[in-house]
């Protein structure tokens, strides 16, 4: 089957498949359709044993594992497959998330290491940006409908007229424009724009003011707003629907 | 076969009957060895006098032959039951006379060096058939000739005393031994009775009745040391069992508060037959909350990890203005929307030794909470200072409504919010001074709280200079917050001087 789609401004032809090991079943449902819905083609197993047999049985473009799996860990397994030459990506999910833990992860082999519980749109974040990884992309423009941001003369315009952004603001707008038609959650700007790590500072209002400002210049006064709240999500920017 | 160790009453006796048997048969030689010295003493005086006595009964005939009064025996001579063996020599060594005694044995041999000398000498020799013989010899000047006279006295009856002595000794040893060995363990055991009567009332204590302390008999002794040691101990262990119930039942409560919300939300949900829209209303509204629980659950992972140690501090070179200026440039769009302003003034030159992601969360959860409490259109003040010698200041001064005096020691605790009634979107949870507190206290340093005229509070965050200068990485424990900041502050620099790896 052939399928083209547009991943934050990469074309990809050719349907990916990701192979998900994660022995939560409803946990698993959900990340399966979630994916599906980004139209990746998704392979369940619900234990180590299985998601190995598959992995070294079928080709995968990218594999998500849970860590704490019955029977083989997802670090087990991991490193079975490694050793096996299995060089795709491969994005660990778990729910601790202290030092030690995460350098196992790395050390066996991960690309990339999320902690439960996690945002959907950071995992699909994520598995963008590990799939992308080493096409080099330089883009000198970012544009959603009528909005465009001139990353070369660091400007924004939305259709004629030129929007004042601070710093702040541009990085955030950016950071929207990148992740187009996706959500990006409070944890994901958080870590990539203010750089803060940790979940529990008083960072969200931060963000909530900054996004509001930022709101008011890019949609203010006009009937297609681009920049939407997810509630309960977090937010995104996309192609205007009047409202 | 391997021996099972013995309790400690049975070493301590063990010990004792060794000690006290080594002491007896050291004491018991060296008193034989006296007696048998003072023995050969009246031996030698006796040899002396004997030796006198015979020197006067010698005589010689015209022809130069040596003669004996053979009356020796009658003599008032206190002959008393040893006999004396008697030897007379020529200079040369010629054999003059030899009594009966003597028979054919020779008594001390041929001359030796010292018997020429005039004086007396004496020396313990065995004769040919192995009799022990303490000899005392002298040369005298007899009717113008030079006589070497040897007495010899048996030593038979001195060794006999010794070994009678000894066996004595040996035979008494025993029977001491056994009644101090009796005698000291029940000594012992009524000495560590206590301890038994101790380990019993332990037993008896466990999570439910940390209430319960030992019953100390003498306080100031051994025991009563232990006991009042142990006594402490369950008091600390009852304070922060304490603490870990009430933080139990607080974090259950919050965890409760978002749960119930996305239960009754979800249900309410399902019961409406509505419209697209209405279920990505009630959706919307779970995720809210469970994005709540996720901080909540994140939060107290922290205080976890804190109470228990495990938070590393990476400790850099942090200067603090910049740092400050950091934190008030994040926090400052808050304050914007309040219209509050918010100043930062010190001097750039001031830094410390510590972790700066942790003092970055410290002053961002003090400036939050400024700013939450302050009036809209007030002044917040940051400033850094130096204080004393070996700390810094930093000071975070709001124009709020000040906190009344009930609520200002509690404000560091746990779940703590002033107004219960607050809606959690604005109050948080409770946990950023708690937070905020434990991170002084990791750098050694801490927090107080300072209302002076009862409108508008000032925090002080003290972070020690020198001290922290001691290791690359250290950890720190969350201490309990109803004990002293001093307290803590030891706590946390002990930890820091012995870097966990």
């Amino acid at each position: 089957m052939e399928l083209t789609k547009t991943v934050s401004g990469v074309t990809l032809r050719s349907q990916l498949r990701i192979l998900l090991v994660e022995d939560e079943r409803k946990v698993a449902k959900a990340l399966q359709d979630g994916l599906e819905a980004e139209s990746y083609s998704i392979a369940v197993a619900h234990t180590g044993e299985e998601g190995f047999l598959r992995v070294t049985s079928e080709p995968f473009d990218l594999a998500v594992l849970d860590v704490m799996l019955p029977g083989r860990s997802g670090i087990e397994m991991l490193s079975a497959m490694r050793s096996q030459g299995i060089k795709i990506p491969v994005l660990l999910l778990t729910a601790k998330d202290t030092l030690a833990d995460r350098v196992l992860g790395l050390d066996a082999g991960a690309d990339d290491y999320l902690v439960k519980p996690f945002a959907f749109p950071e995992l699909s974040a994520r598995i963008r940006a590990l799939l992308r990884r080493g096409r080099s992309e330089s883009i000198s423009a970012l544009q959603v409908d009528d909005l465009r941001m001139d990353l070369v003369g660091h400007t924004v315009t939305r259709g004629a007229r030129r929007l004042e952004l601070t710093a702040k603001e541009f990085e955030l707008l950016e950071y929207l424009l990148r992740h187009q038609g996706h959500v990006v959650s409070r944890e994901m700007l958080a870590r990539d724009v203010w750089k803060v790590a940790g979940r529990y500072s008083p960072l969200d209002n931060v963000i909530d003011v900054h996004m509001g400002r930022l709101r008011r210049k890019v949609d203010n006064g006009l009937s297609r707003k681009l920049i939407q709240t997810v509630r309960g999500v977090g937010f995104v920017i996309k192609s205007g629907t009047s409202q | 076969m391997k021996l099972r160790p013995l309790n400690v009453r049975a070493r301590l006796t063990l010990w004792y009957l060794a000690v006290l048997a080594a002491a007896l048969l050291i004491y018991g030689a060296s008193t034989s060895l006296f007696l048998v010295f003072q023995l050969r003493n009246q031996l030698d005086h006796r040899a002396i006098e004997d030796l006198e006595t015979i020197k006067g009964l010698l005589s010689f005939t015209s022809d130069g032959k040596l003669l004996f009064h053979s009356n020796y025996q009658d003599q008032s001579y206190p002959t008393k039951m040893l006999d004396p063996l008697i030897e007379v020599l020529a200079p040369d060594g010629t054999l003059l006379y030899r009594n009966e005694l003597l028979g054919t044995r020779s008594l001390g041999g041929s001359l030796q060096p010292g018997d020429t000398s005039g004086s007396y000498t004496m020396r313990s020799i065995r004769l040919s058939d192995g009799m022990l013989v303490r000899l005392v010899s002298r040369q005298y000047i007899l009717e113008g000739r030079p006589r070497l006279i040897r007495l010899g006295l048996s030593e038979e009856s001195l060794w006999q005393r010794f070994r009678e002595v000894i066996v004595g000794l040996l035979l008494g040893l025993p029977i001491v031994l056994v009644f101090a060995g009796v005698g000291g363990y029940f000594l012992a055991r009524h000495a560590l009775s206590p301890i038994g009567r101790m380990a019993r009332r332990v037993h008896e204590i466990n999570a439910e009745r940390l209430n319960a302390r030992l019953d100390i008999e003498h306080p100031h002794d051994e025991l009563g040391f232990l006991g009042s040691a142990f006594n402490e101990t369950l008091a600390r262990l009852e304070r922060s069992f304490e603490q870990l119930r009430r933080f139990t039942a607080d974090a259950s409560h919050e965890l409760r508060t978002p749960l119930t919300a996305i239960r009754s939300v979800g249900e309410v949900g399902l019961q409406k037959s509505g419209a697209a829209e209405d279920y990505r209303e009630v959706i919307a509204s779970m995720l809210e909350e469970s994005a709540r629980l996720t901080r909540l659950v994140d939060s107290l992972l922290t205080i976890a990890r804190a109470d228990s140690g495990q938070i590393q501090l990476e400790k850099t070179t942090v200067p603090l203005v910049p740092l400050v200026r950091d934190v008030t440039s994040l926090l400052d769009v808050l304050a914007e929307e309040k219209g509050q302003k918010v100043s930062v003034a010190g001097d750039d030159t001031i830094q410390v030794q510590g972790d700066g992601a942790i003092l970055r969360q410290v002053l961002t959860n003090l400036l939050d909470n400024a700013i939450k409490y302050s009036y809209s259109g007030s002044h917040i003040s940051l400033r850094v200072s130096r204080f004393g010698d070996e700390a810094v200041a930093i000071e975070v001064e709001d124009d709020g409504p000040g906190i009344p005096p009930e609520h200002r020691d509690k404000v560091f605790d746990r779940f703590y919010r002033i107004d219960k009634g607050r809606s959690r979107d604005t109050g948080g949870a409770g946990l950023g001074l708690a937070i905020a507190k434990w991170g002084a206290e990791a750098h050694g340093g801490h927090l107080r709280l300072f209302c002076p005229n009862g409108t508008g509070c000032t925090f002080r965050l003290i972070l020690p200079q020198s001290r922290a200068t001691d290791g690359q990485h250290s950890s720190a424990t969350m201490t309990p917050p109803s004990e002293s900041a001093q307290q803590h502050t030891s706590v946390a620099t002990l930890k820091a001087s012995s870097p966990i790896n």
